[in-house]
Parts: structure tokens; C-alpha cells; sequence
């Protein structure tokens, strides 16, 4: 669901392509052309040119950079400008001395010396064979351009490297005529540019009209009229330090970081699915939060950037800092059967490549993927050096088809780390408790035995239903085992040769689940990782689609290890013991449940009938895949390794066994060998003094209570264990992958080999000392002189607040990047930015209780008119909120919102059936829209499921990217579908009428106070005269209708979950409703002002 | 309408465009003299947007329908007869044929490419004798008046990245689909419904690969550029229906209500974003009315309904949907993009492709036909395809009976018809395999530039600057198939 183009061009959304360099002369021109039309327009007062804002004043000298870098780098560097691979007649129009060479006799520029010039001489040639550039290249420059750059020549032809490219430096504050107007330092820089255009800033807005706007721009959310008022009385009472108190309220709140994190998701990516096709759910809100919790903390920036580039690679990293680097695994990962992983893996590689370029750099360094960039001095080579930093991950190209990805860890929340924190002491103390018991218990005695033979009856009476052993028979040398002779692997045996157990004996793929138990003894020798019983193909290729399917169960380093596969090991669930310790030598006896349904949580692994702790190595399990036989101690893996030693009694059962049951099962097993005598022989590995007092304990009843007492928080922490969200990080292969320039930038067209590097000649020095992996790189980029990182973010902060860039093209610093409508301002806020300790807080601080940013947004339409960005800012920000915020606005104001930060995403209003059609056949997570219920269906929208191939549609239509791919810059529509979602979608209409509900039960009892309190909660202010008439006289309408037509009133109170309030009259109601509907409808409202 | 009229329009929209302003609708009426807040008009207009200087030349299509076919339709069982491959059933496919390129996953570790001939017979049709699938027969039927081309070939293996290539030109994410550059660049023609549209038709059986609404995206272009979908359950188009309670006059008190307000606050506060806001609430209120007439089928005669099958009768079908289809092109809609799905044929093709064939082949050829007798055929360019063909060999193990086929983008068909195309030939071949072109490829990016030049648009000269750079839907290729035009 996308919307359409409306009938209206807007102006932030003009087409930009057609709109360039001088409009005001274009305009000239025009007006020229079509003269009726021209007194037509200049009768409809606000149809005017935009300000010419960033042409020189007429006076002053040309200067490169500014005005005559972007006409050579549109319409000449692509064929001679620093790309060697593709540049003509050897010239360099981007390098002075390749420029002014002396070409025998002439040159293509002579400074001073338009005439003798031939770059001019080709510009204005009539003749098709000499003119440049060249009629194929669709490229021309107005005669306007023209005499730009003939000027330029006559004034010196002087080049300037390019500004972004050199560290920001602090100018002098400018002097301003109207000294009594600035509040602070970057007041200065507006003003003197205001001055020089003959413009005067407009007034202050209103306190209350400030702090609205401030609101929104630091916490995302309306003021209450609690705050409100609060906040007027302080102004009255303290003036101007009351502003000051307003924003360090507004910036300790917990939203600030929500407010912040919004254009950061855009930039990372972050979504709640894969993309791609399939488009499962994958898991990275812990990631999101961290986001939110970073700015919330006031994080330096340079950390921000550092933790989330290279936070794995700081000295003994924080579970925080490892979730933070989930930032370079935000990309859309693939999970379509059959492509070819390492194309795949390649792109996400370059995803990172373009993410930190143009989130971090500002530069569209991936132009640099396939040859030399046209425009900025980077080469394919730079590119890939960049590339090499990013290429470490052991990851795959196809993954994530029903999970996340690996790599990944779990990540426990704030919450769940302070539950195991107290589990874990709780369960010290408890351990201490069975450990004195078991110290008490009585030696062996008649009496013992008697205890122990009562416990075995009753444990044999739980397991007869168990199925039989399902082990190959014993032969004459069989060794003893615990219930009869062991069975012995024959590690030589050709692997056709070697036993198997039928697939139906043991079926993981069965919906009731399964439990399978056995006794084994490792021998010595074995390898650090065996198959015990193995269903699993192991055959053919790694890249094959059905490598890796089926079942197994391993020994690796002394632990138990399920994996149940469709593609190993990206399609499994794949979970081992932790510290189970199963040694050389020891008969142990080992149960595995699952409870069916795929996921790990469903399996459990028991050692001597006690629950063990896993740990999940992969999540991901779309099918089970069990129709094949179980060897036994063997794969088939080429050269796979053979499991050594002893089993004994292999039984299943088709359900999940409980922890009672099991361990009764082990008891009934075990016991019979601890109560046999000494002579009686237990097999050599047999604990049975262990088994003895493990049976004792849990005879009898004290010590039974302090058993029980244990497992039941040992039960709670590993359920905990269970519960914990996993979350994708960055990992860095212990030996890199090489990287290769590759040709045209494709995955299999590996060219020379190259290192780690950054364009250092053009950027800034590789820090000494740095290591050579990410956290050099971000070193690098927060060394405090680093010509971009500072001031791109600050760029991106600024256009937060006033909607527009200081440099406009957030995502290009580079040659083709715009000019800034403020230089000396944006390298101003930079360094100070930088000096003062990346302190983003401070910055937000600074620049909204400027003066600046405390003008009033009306405007005459003149003023509109001649600067429709309010790049020259001469009046404050005025902009439709984004998505989020509306529907934030919204709940809140309606009394809805549910005010918790973070935890997983949720599920808000969403139409029925949106995704029919669309989504793929197959039951994968993410495939159907489950409503939330309850207070999550009215959290903030930030938190609401962001599915990439299917987003929200109230998202899209108010111009949310789909979060494919890194994006700096939403659009900002203004179309017939906002409207309609706006009146008709389930969440707003439910947000009129609880509005409604306000105004009649805590307004005054006029109309007249009921519609100026709801105007006040929605936009901040007072309504006049007449727009409370206008509301007034709608109220009385409406009370009308609905009263004579109940049934239609009825029928709008009953949309939405909420109940409506039944105290209210329905037509009273449904009227106040509809009026609150239109509150919520005013441009006023939808806009930050 | 007549290229004239294009050209009158322009020099008022160029100079609109060339202030650099956005227009309010009250004020482009002004300008243009009309009142834009009259009733529906019944012949459509160029109204606004679009770029100067366009169309580049004389179009020889207004509008396009596109009937995509997603999976990846088996070439070889509909349009492409081999009878060599039934002569060498089972036989490995040839080294010289493969020439070592890149396939599946999902095959990569067959050990061997057993060659699967069709199970399915093809008949020569129309005056052309164009050989036609049995499968196909309605098809067959207007074989004169179609364009088939038997040498496409595109890049990508894979479902998610070839239809991402076959609508915005990258395989990648991130570009705008071929509807958005349109409606970019050529603006639209009608006063309250979208200029492209989307439909995507519910299967009847398994629901197949998923769709992703990039593919109606607009990428880098300003959002508004978005193609609308239009569903066949449910709401046409979302949030489109009033809530309960809220009657049309209810709604036009309350749409009163606002636009005076808003007027009020806009002399307060001289922003002309107010001004749109006010124009784009009425935009809305008229779709309102525009949308639900358009897909109310009641005043199309039984022979129309009849000629596009039994589904025309289930909403959401993709017979229905070319009904609907036919009925935004006469209101001006310049871009309908209709979705099929199921295509993907691995296994059991033989049982599959039927049914798929079943579901689209009457609507598609009675749109042609329906398109024909209304006299619209001939400025309505109509393309029949999917992001790639099937392979020439099994899936598994070839079969007479049962069997599948893998993706294959090295060769495959597509046709067009209406718009500038001509009718009745067929452009390219294969070799005796299906698997390789043997003639006159025509890539996706030739395509794209083809499509494009029908519609008076010179695809080099389409592009929009983004990260530095200037894009365009065919990146640096495309070159156009001038023998397919009129």
C-alpha cells in the first residue's frame, strides 16, 4: 500500500531533479516568456520564486567551492575528473595543474584569460563536433553557468580543495547589526547571513508555541496541559530560566531517547523481519533498545559510533556493547532456497560498506563498488579497502528463514539479568543446603537399602511403559552395561555396515514430540566431537539445499548436542549442554525431550535425571526432517568421525518426558546397581556411591524438601535461560577473509587481493597504534579531526529540528553534495560538538533554546514564497510530523498511550487482510499480523512490527522508508491516502472518540470549553473566536444527527478494543467524538509549528 | 488524447515546474482556467506533476497494463515448442549448451541435468501460425494480435532479485519501480484516482512466493510516486470506507469544518503546505466516490463480463482484476500493474502449470480483445510475463508424467501487445534447448527502454539525481527493441 502522486506538487517534495542552481533567474526568464501568466501569478500573492539563497551575492568574488566545483563535477567530471579508467583526452578539470597545463601551445584553462581559455572556447562552440560536453551526454549548461565559470577564469581560476574534506575549523562568530537579537553563538552565524540578504528573523514564538515544538523534537510527544501550564507559570515567574528548566525536563526524560532513535533506525535499518521474499521475523529490538538507551544515558557520540561498529572488539566487552554492534546486522538477509551464498554474503558486506558510508561519512562511497567513483576521489580500490574491515563475520548469504542469523547471542534484557542474578544467589544458597544434607546422610546400611528398594518400586512403577531397548543385540564379549551387557561400537566398520535404528523409533518430526534416553561410557580416544545416532546427510555440497537434514544427537567436548536440521546449520535448532561433563571412563545416563513445534525451547537435556542448562546455538528450525535411519555412532560425513565406547538401553517415548519422569526413569535404572552388592559387580565407570546417595536424598523427607526446593529454581532459571531474546551480532573470524577488488563489483569476479585500509591522503590519518580490524576504523572515524563524522551528525541533528539540512544532501559530503547554506555555522556546531566531548545532549541543548529556533514559523506568504525550505531560516521550523509521531500524538493526546520503552515489537491496528497476497505461502514467522491486546496496542509507533516487505500502511503512506537499506532523508508527502488513513483508520478513530471522552469529562460543560480544551490538548494553544465557533456550531450539528440516529452513533463509539465509556450519552458522545476527529484533523495539529 | 494536447499542456507545466514552486490545486486551476474541484471529468487530462520537456517525443502509448506473471512461467510448456527436447528425453544436457553457467542451489548438486521435454502439445495459431501451447489456448486465439518474444534474458536466479530487476531495474532493493518513474515523469491524467495501480490477485490454490511492496515502491523518489494498491477483498483501497457512523454528509460537515479552520490558521500563519492540505482532504473525499464507481462492475454488459471467464465473478481474481484494469486505463490511469502468483513449478509442474494457465489465460486474451473493440488498444501498451523462465532440464528426475523445472534466466518469453507494438509476429528464438537465445535477445533493461520509449520517453534521458548521481530505470543499459514497434 503506497501512495500517489496528489494533484499538488508540495514543496518539500518539488521535483528536485528540474530544480537547481538559480530558479530566480530561470523565473525571470520565464515571466519574460509568457507575460499574461506572469501578472496572473504575481496577483496570486504567494506563488513567487524560492529565494536564489545560495547564489553569491552579485559583488563578491566567485569562489570555487561554492559556485563553480558543482557545475564542473555535473557536467565534466564524469569524463574528466579523477575516474583514470574513463577519462578523455587526458584532462583533469579537477586538478589545477592538469587544467592549466600547457597543452603546446594552448590551455584548457589560463587564468585570468577567459578568452585564451578552450574550456571556454568549447563551451560556446557552435560546431556539434567541438562542443563540450557532448550532445550523447544529455548534459548542458545554461549560458547563466557558462559566464559563471568565465568569470571565475578571469578572477584567477582559483581551486580550493573541498570543504568537507578538511577538518572543520571554528570561525570567528560573524558581527550582526541587530546585536540585541542573538541568544546564542549560532544566532550569530543566522543573523549575519539574514543581514547580508536583507532579511529580518521573525518574532518569538509563543512560550507555549516553543514548547510544543520542543517537545516533539526531544521527546516526541505533545506536552501534557499539566506541563503546560506548569511551564507558563514558570515563565512568568522566571523569564528565560524557565526555558532552560524545560529542556533539561524534556531531556531527562526517558523519551528522549525514543524521540532520537527514530531517524537512527532509518539510517541502521533496523526492521523486525529479514526482507527478501520470505521475510521471516528475526529478533534486534535489544539492539533497538540499546539505541534508545544509549541517548538516553547521553552516551558520547564518538562511543555510540564506536560500540556499534566495533563493540566486540573493545577489552572484555560488556553483553551491551556486544548488542550494540548488532548495527552492522541490521541488513536484509535472504533466506530464498537455492542462491548462491557467497553472492549473497558479498552484498551484505557492501550493505555494511554503504550504511557506515552514508550514515557515518556521508559519502556515496559504494559508487566505488563497481569502478572508480565518477565525482568524489575514491577508487574501486579505496571501496574494497573499506569492504575488508567488514568482510570478517562467520556468516552465511542464506539464513534467517525463520530466525535470526548467525552469529548471535542470547541477550538477556535489563530485567531477566537482574532475575539471574538473584536466581543464581538464591540457588548457592540452596545448593549449600542439599550439599549439607547429602554430608549427613547415614552410611550403608539394612536400613538404607530398604529406603532405597521403596524408591526404585516406585520409580519402576512410572517407567513400564517405556518402549524396549532399541539397541542392536549384545554378543558373548559385550562388556557389562548398566541394565544387562553393554553394546560396543565397532569404529572400523564400513559405514553401510554400521547398525541403525529405524526412523520411526526415533520421530522428532511427529507434532506429540519425542524423549529418548540412553546410558553411554566414552572411551578414551575419542574425537572431541562424535555422532552418537545420526540421521542427518552430511553428504555433497556445503551450498547444496538439502546439506545438513535430518536429526542427531552429538557428544562434542563432553556435552550432549541436538540438532535437528533442514539445512545445516542455518535451517536448525541446534542446542547443547552446558557444563554436563560427560568423561572417559563414566557410565552417565543422558535424556533428551522435545516438545515438538521447532523452536529450542521445546528441548531439554537431562544427565543422571538432572536438567542441565544449553546453550542454543541455532534457532531456526522451518521443518522437521526425520525419515531416515539412525546410525549409530557414525555420519556420513566425508571422513566424518567415529564415536568410541559403550551404550546401554537406548529407549524413546513419543511425547516430552517430564523432569519428574525422567529422573524416576533414571532412579528405576540406576538404583538396581546401587543396591546390588559390592560383589554383585557394578561395571567398571558405574558412580553407584553417588547414585546410592542421590537416591537417599530424595527418600527422605528433609532432605527430599531441600532437593526439591533447589530444582524448583533450578527449573525457574533454566525456564529463564529459555525466555532470553537472542539478538545478531557482529563477530570477527579469528582469521579474516581475504578481500579482493572485484571486478564490476561482482561477487565472483575476484581481481588483486586487498587489506583493511580508509582513503587516508583524502579523509584523515590512520590513527597510530590503531589495530587494523573495526575498531581501528572507528578510531579513525571519532579521531577529533576527522573532516566528516562530526559534521554529518550534526547535520542530521539540525535537520531534526528545522527539517532541512545545513548541508542538504544528509547522505553526500562529497563533490556532488549541496552547498551549505550556512559553512561557517555547520563546521562551528561541528567543533564545538567535538571539543566539548561528542556530548549530543548538549548540541540539542544549545540549538533549541536559541533564538534561532525560537522564532515564531508564520511567515508572510511573501517569505514562503521566496525561501520554501527555510534554508535561510528567517522564521521557525513548520512540518508535518512524521509517521510515528502523529499516531503518538494522537494516542496521547487521546489519554491511550501506553508510555513503556522498550521490549519486543508489537502489533497495533492493522487492516484485516493486508497481507493477502503478498506474503508467502509458507508458515513462516511473520506471516500473519497477530494483534496485540491490551496496553500494547498503544504503545509508541516506534515499537510497532516493522515487517520490510509488507510495512505498516499507515507508515508508508506518511513517507516511512521500508528499511531495506540505509536511508538519511524521508520525503514529506502531503496526499489524498493521509487524509483518508487519518479519518478511517481503526487507531485514529478510536483516538477521536477517547479524545471525544476528554472533552466531555473534563472540560467545562459549554461546547464552547469542550471544543477549546481539546483545540489546547491538540495544538497547544488557545483557540480564537472563530475557531471555536467553527467547532462550536459543528458539536451542535453532529449532537443533532447522531441523537436522531443513535444506532450510527452507537455504531462509531464500538470502533477500536477500548471499551466507550457507557456513562456517556451516545449521541453526546459520538458528537464529541467526531469534533475530536477534527481536531486531530487541523493542519495545525499534524504540524509541528 | 493527441500528442497536440500533451504539447499545449507542456509550455504551462514547464513554466510551473521551472518557478520551482509547488502548486496548490486552487491555484493550478487558476492558472490553467479550469476548476479542478469539478466533477469527475469522463475523459482524462493531463492535470500535474511530471517533468518539463516530456513526453521527449510522440508517444505511441498513453498507458501501460502489466500482467505479471510471478514464479517464473515455464517458457518451454507455453511459448517456446522444442521438439528437440522430446527427442533427447532424459539425455544429459550438453556441455555446449550449459557452457559452464550459474545454476541453483537447488539443482547444483543433482548429478546430472536430465534434458524434460513438455508433456504438452502446441498448436500453430492465428494468421502468424505462431506455435501456442495447448495450455494456452484463448492465448492462441489473439496470437494476431500480440508480440511474442521468445529471446528475453535477465540476470538474476532467484524470485526476489529477478522481480526486483523487472520492476525498478536493479536487482537490488532500493530503486523505484517502473510505475513511480512514470508517474514522475509524466504526471498524471485523472483529478481522484492514482496514475498507477496495483493489483494483486488472490490464488485460488497455495499462495506460492511472496510479494514485496518495494515492487510498487517508489525508492529514491519522492513517496508520492508509490504505486496504490487496489484489493479485490476488502476495502479497494484502504481506509478508503468512512468509519461507521460517518455518512458522506457527515463526512462533507466535518471536511467543512476543517477547510475553514485550516484557511483561518493559514492567514495566521502563511505557510502554502496548509493550502495543500486543504485541497488533498477534498482529493480524498472525491476518491471516495471515484473509487468504489470504478470497481462497481454493474453497468458492464453480460457479453464483457462473459468474455473474461467464471472468475470475473470472484473479487480479487485475476480475471476481475483485468476487468478493473480496463477500467482505470478509461479513466486515466497510466500505469496498472497486475500481480499473479504460483508460477514456481520445482516439482509437479506437469499437475501446477494447468491450473495457472486456467487462471489467466482468458482474462488476459479477453483484455486484449476488450481493449481492441473499445478502440484502446492501439495507445494501451499490454505486457504478459515473469522475472524469468524454466529450465530445459528436470528438476529432480525427468519424467514424461511428473516433473519440474528450475528458474532460468538465460532465456525465456514474454509478450506484449497494443501501444506501439506489433501485432502478430514473434521477435527472437532459442537454441533446440530453450535454454540459450539464439537471436535478437532482448535483455530486461531493453525492455524497460522499450516500455519507456512507447509511452514518448527517451530512458537515458528519465533520471533523477540521488546520492550524487543522476539514476534512471535502465542504470547505463537498455537499448530499444526498435523492430518490435509499429
Amino acid at each position: 500500500m503506497r501512495v500517489f502522486s496528489p494533484v499538488i506538487v508540495t514543496p518539500s517534495g518539488a521535483a528536485p531533479a528540474v530544480r537547481k542552481h538559480s530558479p530566480m533567474r530561470r523565473l525571470a526568464f520565464s515571466l519574460a516568456a509568457f507575460p499574461s501568466l506572469a501578472a496572473r501569478l504575481l496577483a496570486c500573492a504567494w506563488v513567487f520564486a524560492p529565494a536564489a539563497a545560495f547564489a553569491a551575492a552579485p559583488a563578491a568574488k566567485l569562489e570555487f567551492n561554492r559556485d563553480v566545483r558543482p557545475i564542473l563535477s555535473e557536467n565534466c567530471f564524469h569524463c574528466h575528473g579523477q575516474d583514470a579508467n574513463h577519462r578523455e583526452g587526458r584532462l583533469r578539470l579537477d586538478d589545477a595543474a592538469n587544467a592549466t597545463l600547457d597543452r603546446g601551445g594552448y590551455a584548457v584553462i589560463v587564468p585570468g584569460q577567459p578568452d585564451d581559455s578552450e574550456l571556454i572556447a568549447r563551451l560556446i562552440s557552435t560546431d556539434e563536433e567541438d562542443r563540450m560536453p557532448p550532445a550523447k551526454s544529455n548534459k548542458h549548461l545554461t549560458a547563466e553557468q557558462i559566464e559563471t565559470l568565465r568569470r571565475w577564469i578571469a578572477e584567477g581560476a582559483e581551486y580550493q580543495s573541498h570543504w568537507a574534506f578538511s577538518p572543520p575549523q571554528r570561525a570567528p562568530l560573524p558581527e550582526v547589526r541587530t546585536a540585541s537579537w542573538p541568544r546564542a553563538p549560532i544566532d550569530r552565524f543566522v543573523l549575519a547571513r539574514l543581514e547580508r540578504e536583507g532579511l529580518s528573523p521573525r518574532p518569538e514564538a509563543a512560550p507555549a508555541a516553543w514548547l510544543r515544538r520542543v517537545s516533539f523534537d526531544l521527546v516526541g510527544l505533545p506536552p501534557s496541559p499539566a506541563d503546560r501550564a506548569a511551564f507558563l507559570a514558570d515563565v512568568d515567574r522566571r523569564g528565560e530560566a524557565a526555558y532552560g528548566a524545560a529542556v533539561d525536563r524534556l531531556l531527562a526524560s526517558p523519551h528522549f531517547g525514543e524521540s532520537l532513535a527514530l531517524d537512527w533506525l532509518d539510517a541502521a535499518r533496523y526492521a523486525d523481519s529479514h526482507g527478501f521474499n520470505n521475510d521471516s521475523t528475526r529478533t534486534m529490538w535489544r539492539w533497538r533498545d540499546w539505541v534508545i538507551e544509549a541517548f538516553n544515558r547521553n552516551l558520547p557520540y564518538n562511543t555510540f559510533v564506536t560500540e556499534q561498529l566495533a563493540g566486540d572488539l573493545l577489552p572484555s566487552p560488556t553483553l551491551e556493547q556486544r548488542i550494540a554492534t548488532g548495527f552492522g546486522r541490521n541488513h536484509v538477509i535472504n533466506s530464498e532456497g537455492g542462491i548462491i551464498d557467497e553472492e549473497y554474503r558479498v552484498e551484505y558486506v557492501a550493505d555494511r560498506v554503504r550504511t557506515l558510508s552514508t550514515a557515518w561519512l556521508g559519502l556515496t562511497f559504494e559508487c566505488a563498488r563497481c569502478h572508480d567513483h565518477k565525482f568524489d576521489p575514491i577508487s574501486q580500490r579505496d571501496y574494497f579497502s573499506l569492504f575488508a574491515f567488514l568482510n570478517n563475520v562467520p556468516e552465511f548469504g542464506e539464513d534467517g528463514r525463520v530466525a535470526n542469523a548467525v552469529p548471535m547471542i542470547p541477550a538477556p534484557t535489563t530485567a531477566q539479568q537482574i532475575a539471574f542474578a538473584d536466581q543464581e544467589r538464591r540457588l548457592a544458597e540452596l545448593e549449600a543446603a542439599v550439599g549439607r544434607a547429602r554430608a549427613s546422610l547415614p552410611p550403608r546400611s539394612a536400613a538404607t537399602d530398604r529406603t532405597l528398594r521403596s524408591l526404585l518400586a516406585q520409580a519402576g512403577a512410572t517407567v513400564g511403559h517405556l518402549g524396549p531397548d532399541l539397541l542392536p543385540a549384545r554378543t558373548a564379549s559385550s562388556p557389562p552395561g548398566i541394565t544387562g551387557p553393554a553394546w560396543r561400537t565397532a569404529p572400523d566398520v564400513p559405514l553401510d555396515a554400521v547398525p541403525s535404528v529405524p526412523p520411526e523409533a526415533l520421530n522428532f518430526a511427529g507434532k506429540q514430540g519425542l524423549s529418548v534416553s540412553f546410558w553411554i561410557r566414552p572411551d578414551t580416544d575419542n574425537p572431541r566431537d562424535v555422532p552418537l545416532l545420526s540421521a542427518m546427510d552430511y553428504s555433497g555440497s556445503k551450498d547444496d539445499t538439502t546439506f545438513g537434514r535430518g536429526s542427531e544427537v552429538r557428544l562434542i567436548d563432553g556435552e550432549i548436542e541436538l540438532r535437528l536440521s533442514e539445512r545445516y546449520p542455518t535451517y536448525a535448532l541446534i542446542a547443547r549442554t552446558k557444563e554436563a561433563r560427560l568423561h572417559a571412563g563414566d557410565w552417565r545416563h543422558v535424556t533428551v525431550t522435545y516438545a515438538g513445534g521447532r523452536r529450542a525451547a521445546g528441548v531439554r537435556i537431562f544427565v543422571d535425571g538432572h536438567e542441565r542448562a544449553t546453550e542454543v546455538f541455532h534457532d531456526g528450525l522451518p521443518a522437521e526432517h526425520g525419515r531416515k535411519p539412525y546410525r549409530l555412532g557414525a555420519d556420513n560425513a566425508p571422513g566424518g568421525a567415529r564415536w568410541r565406547g559403550s551404550l546401554d538401553s537406548l529407549r524413546s517415548v513419543p511425547r516430552a518426558l517430564d523432569a519428574a519422569e525422567v529422573r524416576q526413569r533414571f532412579l528405576a535404572e540406576a538404583l538396581p546397581l546401587a543396591l546390588a552388592s559390592a560383589a554383585g559387580g557394578a561395571p567398571e565407570g558405574a558412580p553407584v556411591e553417588a547414585w546410592r546417595s542421590e537416591g537417599l536424598l530424595l527418600a527422605r523427607a528433609d532432605s527430599r524438601a531441600a532437593v526439591e526446593a533447589h530444582d524448583q529454581v533450578w527449573g525457574e532459571h533454566l525456564a529463564l535461560h529459555r525466555a532470553v531474546p537472542t539478538t545478531m551480532v557482529m563477530v570477527e573470524l579469528p582469521q579474516p577473509r581475504q578481500a579482493y577488488v572485484l571486478t564490476r563489483g561482482a561477487y565472483d569476479a575476484r581481481a588483486e587481493p586487498v587489506g583493511p585500509g580508509v582513503p587516508e591522503a583524502l579523509l584523515a590519518p590512520w590513527p597510530a597504534g590503531a589495530p587494523r580490524n573495526r575498531l581501528g576504523l572507528a578510531q579513525w572515524l571519532t579521531q577529533p579531526n576527522h573532516p566528516l563524522t562530526s559534521r554529518v551528525v550534526v547535520n542530521r541533528f539540525w535537520t531534526q529540528l528545522f527539517g532541512t539540512g545545513i548541508v542538504k544532501t544528509l547522505e553526500d559530503f562529497g563533490y556532488q553534495s549541496e552547498w551549505p547554506s550556512h559553512p561557517e555555522l555547520l563546521d562551528w556546531l561541528a567543533r564545538n560538538f567535538v571539543d566539548g566531548g561528542w556530548d549530543v545532549k548538549a548540541l540539542f541543548r544549545g540549538i533549541v533554546l536559541s533564538a534561532t529556533y525560537r522564532q515564531s514559523s508564520s511567515a508572510s506568504p511573501e517569505a514562503f514564497a521566496r525561501d520554501p525550505e527555510n534554508r535561510l531560516l528567517a522564521r521557525g521550523p513548520r512540518l508535518r510530523l512524521p509517521a510515528e509521531l502523529l499516531r503518538d500524538q494522537a494516542l496521547a493526546v487521546s489519554g491511550l498511550l501506553t508510555p513503556a520503552i522498550g521490549g519486543p515489537s508489537v502489533f497495533p491496528y492493522q487492516p484485516e487482510k493486508l497481507y493477502a497476497g503478498l506474503v508467502v505461502g509458507a508458515d513462516y514467522p511473520g506471516t500473519k499480523w497477530e494483534q496485540s491486546q491490551g496496553p500494547d496496542l498503544h504503545r509508541r509507533s516506534l515499537y510497532t512490527f516493522w515487517k520490510r516487505t509488507v510495512p505498516h500502511p499507515a507508515m508508508l503512506t506518511f513517507d516511512a522508508p521500508d528499511r531495506e537499506f540505509c536511508t538519511v532523508r524521508r520525503s514529506r508527502t502531503n496526499t489524498p491516502l493521509q487524509a483518508l488513513t487519518l479519518w478511517n483508520e481503526t487507531g485514529y478513530v478510536e483516538a477521536a472518540r477517547q479524545l471525544g471522552a476528554r472533552l466531555l469529562r473534563e472540560a467545562g460543560p459549554s461546547d464552547e470549553a469542550r471544543v477549546a480544551y481539546g483545540f489546547v490538548l491538540a495544538t497547544g494553544r488557545e483557540p480564537d473566536a472563530t475557531e471555536r465557533g467553527v467547532l462550536a456550531r459543528a458539536f451542535a450539528r453532529f449532537r443533532a444527527e447522531f441523537a436522531a440516529q443513535p444506532g450510527e452513533a452507537r455504531a462509531l463509539l464500538a470502533v477500536g478494543d477500548t471499551p466507550a465509556d457507557p456513562s456517556l450519552d451516545p449521541a453526546e458522545f459520538a458528537a464529541a467524538a467526531t469534533v475530536a476527529g477534527m481536531i486531530l484533523n487541523l493542519d495545525e495539529t499534524l504540524t509541528k509549528n | 488524447m493527441s500528442c497536440h494536447r500533451y504539447e499545449s499542456l507542456h509550455t504551462r507545466r514547464d513554466f510551473l515546474a521551472k518557478t520551482g514552486l509547488g502548486l496548490g490545486t486552487a491555484a493550478l486551476a487558476q492558472l490553467l482556467g479550469r476548476d479542478a474541484f469539478a466533477a469527475l471529468p469522463t475523459a482524462p487530462s493531463p492535470l500535474t506533476g511530471g517533468l518539463p520537456g516530456l513526453p521527449h517525443f510522440a508517444p505511441t502509448a498513453k498507458r501501460v497494463i502489466c500482467l505479471f506473471q510471478s514464479g517464473g512461467p515455464s517458457h518451454l510448456d507455453l511459448f517456446d515448442d522444442k521438439p528437440v527436447l522430446r527427442q533427447r528425453f532424459n539425455e544429459d544436457l550438453p556441455d555446449s549448451v550449459r557452457r559452464g553457467q550459474r545454476i541453483t542451489g537447488m539443482v547444483a548438486s543433482q548429478s546430472r541435468l536430465a534434458v524434460q521435454p513438455s508433456r504438452f502439445a502446441f498448436q500453430p495459431g492465428g494468421r502468424s501460425g505462431t506455435m501456442i501451447s495447448d495450455l494456452l489456448p484463448y492465448t492462441r486465439g489473439i496470437v494476431d494480435d500480440i508480440c511474442l518474444v521468445r529471446s528475453m534474458h535477465t540476470e538474476a536466479i532467484n524470485h526476489d532479485p529477478a522481480i526486483t530487476f523487472f520492476q525498478s531495474g536493479s536487482q537490488q532493493p532500493g530503486r523505484p519501480s517502473m510505475g513511480a518513474w512514470i508517474d514522475y515523469g509524466l504526471g498524471r491524467l485523472s483529478d481522484n484516482l492514482p496514475s498507477f495501480v496495483v493489483f494483486v490477485s488472490v490464488n485460488k490454490k497455495a499462495a506460492g512466493q511472496g510479494l514485496l511492496s518495494r515492487l510498487w515502491g517508489s525508492g529514491f523518489l519522492p513517496s508520492r510516486h508509490q504505486g496504490v494498491q487496489f484489493r479485490g477483498a476488502g476495502e479497494p483501497v484502504l481506509y478508503l470506507g468512512d468509519a461507521p457512523g460517518i455518512s458522506r454528509e457527515r463526512r462533507r460537515l466535518f471536511l467543512d469544518g476543517v477547510a475553514e479552520l485550516n484557511r483561518h490558521h493559514l492567514e495566521a500563519s502563511g505557510d502554502p503546505e496548509i493550502e495543500t492540505r486543504i485541497a488533498q482532504y477534498e482529493m480524498a473525499y472525491r476518491m471516495q466516490r471515484s473509487v468504489p464507481d470504478l470497481m462497481d462492475l454493474s453497468g458492464e454488459s453480460a457479453a464483457t463480463l462473459g468474455s473474461y471467464g467464471p472468475d470475473v465473478n470472484e473479487p480479487g481474481s485475476f480475471a476481475r482484476n483485468c476487468l478493473l484494469a480496463r477500467r482505470l486505463a478509461e479513466r486515466g490511469v497510466r500505469f496498472v500493474q497486475l500481480y499473479h502468483r504460483d508460477w514456481d513449478h520445482h516439482g509437479s509442474l506437469n499437475d501446477r502449470l494447468p491450473d495457472l494457465a486456467r487462471d489467466v489465460d482468458q482474462a488476459s486474451a479477453a483484455l486484449v480483445k476488450d481493449l481492441k473493440q473499445r478502440g484502446m488498444l492501439d495507445e494501451t501498451l499490454v505486457i504478459w510475463g515473469g522475472e524469468f523462465g524454466r529450465t530445459p532440464y528436470a528438476q529432480g528426475e525427468a519424467s514424461l508424467e511428473k516433473y519440474g523445472r528450475d528458474h532460468h534466466g538465460r532465456a525465456f518469453s514474454l509478450w506484449m501487445a497494443g501501444g506501439g507494438i506489433k501485432s502478430g509476429i514473434t521477435h527472437g528464438s532459442t537454441d533446440d534447448f530453450g535454454f540459450n537465445v539464439a537471436e535478437k535477445p532482448v535483455h530486461i533493461h531493453d525492455l524497460q527502454a522499450t516500455i519507456l520509449h512507447c509511452l514518448g520517453i527517451d530512458h537515458t534521458r528519465l533520471t533523477f539525481r540521488f546520492q550524487g548521481r543522476q539514476y534512471r530505470l535502465t542504470d547505463v543499459h537498455g537499448e530499444v527493441v526498435q523492430p518490435l514497434l509499429v
